[in-house]
């Protein structure tokens, strides 16, 4: 397939935009802290596991996957290609934090080294059992054709 | 158990570059970095996958990457520091098996409401070039209020 003229983001498409997903449960296991730790070489005191502080980047491991049936499939992979975390205080070994997803945004791009390629951002809040917010994820996967992306690297 | 050095907000300097660090991903690190039994893109374990979508082999996961530039921010922060914000664009896919750098450099700092924030922008190298830009912004405390 070549690279399409017009944008193939349809109002079917845009309707998604708001669309939320969840709550998903999740659980800060010590067992992931202390695995991920180990796996990056993380010796930092404040993250040991009597601490009951868990690093800020075992986000990486207990966030959901993307919530697919938020996100319409426009061409045939994805790949992510941005990620924020916003952190309003640290998360803690064994907590249950209830995650919440949705789709914010589609919008498209011609060129680059993926050809056509259609983007989607999706936020995820994080909150605690008090419902009060501990974390903020903003994804931005880009769905393209791999045939495209095989054309692009040739050239 | 070892210590982490304090670090205070008048210690930090604008256009003050992070010692770089080295590190090596593998398909076992990005199996093991999400747990064995947890399903992730198949491209990250294996390199045939990857190349029928149009990489040069396995994947390295860029959530992994995000970890380890969290990390290295984290620590250079100190034992009073604290990640708010970390925002990872991933400019290039990296294969598997190939070394990455990351280096960082502080771009600006301020006192907001008394509190100390620093903006950081870090990459990962992969020879030489650029992979992943991240801009990252921590708190450290000034010296008066970490004792």
């Amino acid at each position: 397939m070549g690279s399409p003229e017009q944008s193939l983001i349809t109002e079917e498409h845009r309707a998604a935009i708001g669309r939320t997903a969840g709550p998903v449960e999740l659980h800060v296991r010590a067992e992931d802290v202390r695995r991920v730790r180990t796996i990056l070489g993380d010796d930092d005191p404040r993250f040991g596991e009597e601490t009951g502080i868990a690093p800020p980047y075992i986000l990486a491991v207990i966030e959901p996957a993307m919530p697919w049936q938020l996100l319409p499939r426009i061409l045939p992979s994805g790949i992510l290609t941005q990620t924020e975390w916003t952190f309003k205080r640290p998360l803690r070994i064994g907590e249950r934090i209830f995650a919440t997803h949705r789709l914010a945004d589609i919008r498209d791009r011609l060129g680059g080294q993926y050809g056509y390629s259609v983007i989607m951002n999706v936020m995820t809040e994080y909150r605690d059992e008090a419902g009060e917010l501990v974390a903020t994820s903003l994804r931005t996967s880009m769905q393209f054709d791999p045939a495209q992306r095989r054309e692009r690297a040739r050239e | 158990m070892s210590t982490l050095p304090a670090k205070h907000f008048e210690d930090v300097s604008v256009g003050e570059e992070l010692e770089p660090i080295e590190r090596l991903p593998t398909e076992d690190l990005a199996v093991d970095f999400f747990g064995r039994d947890n399903p992730t893109n198949p491209a990250f374990r294996d390199a045939e996958i990857g190349r029928r979508q149009g990489f040069g082999g396995a994947l390295v996961p860029g959530l992994l990457k995000l970890a380890w530039i969290t990390q290295y921010v984290s620590r250079w922060a100190g034992a009073h520091g604290r990640v708010r914000m970390v925002r990872a664009a991933y400019r290039r896919p990296d294969v598997a098996g190939r070394p990455l750098t990351i280096v960082g450099r502080v771009v600006d700092k301020r006192l907001e409401d008394g509190i100390g924030v620093i903006d950081l922008e870090v990459a990962t190298l992969a020879n030489g070039q650029p992979s992943v830009h991240a801009t990252v912004q921590v708190e450290i405390p000034p010296r008066e209020q970490s004792g």
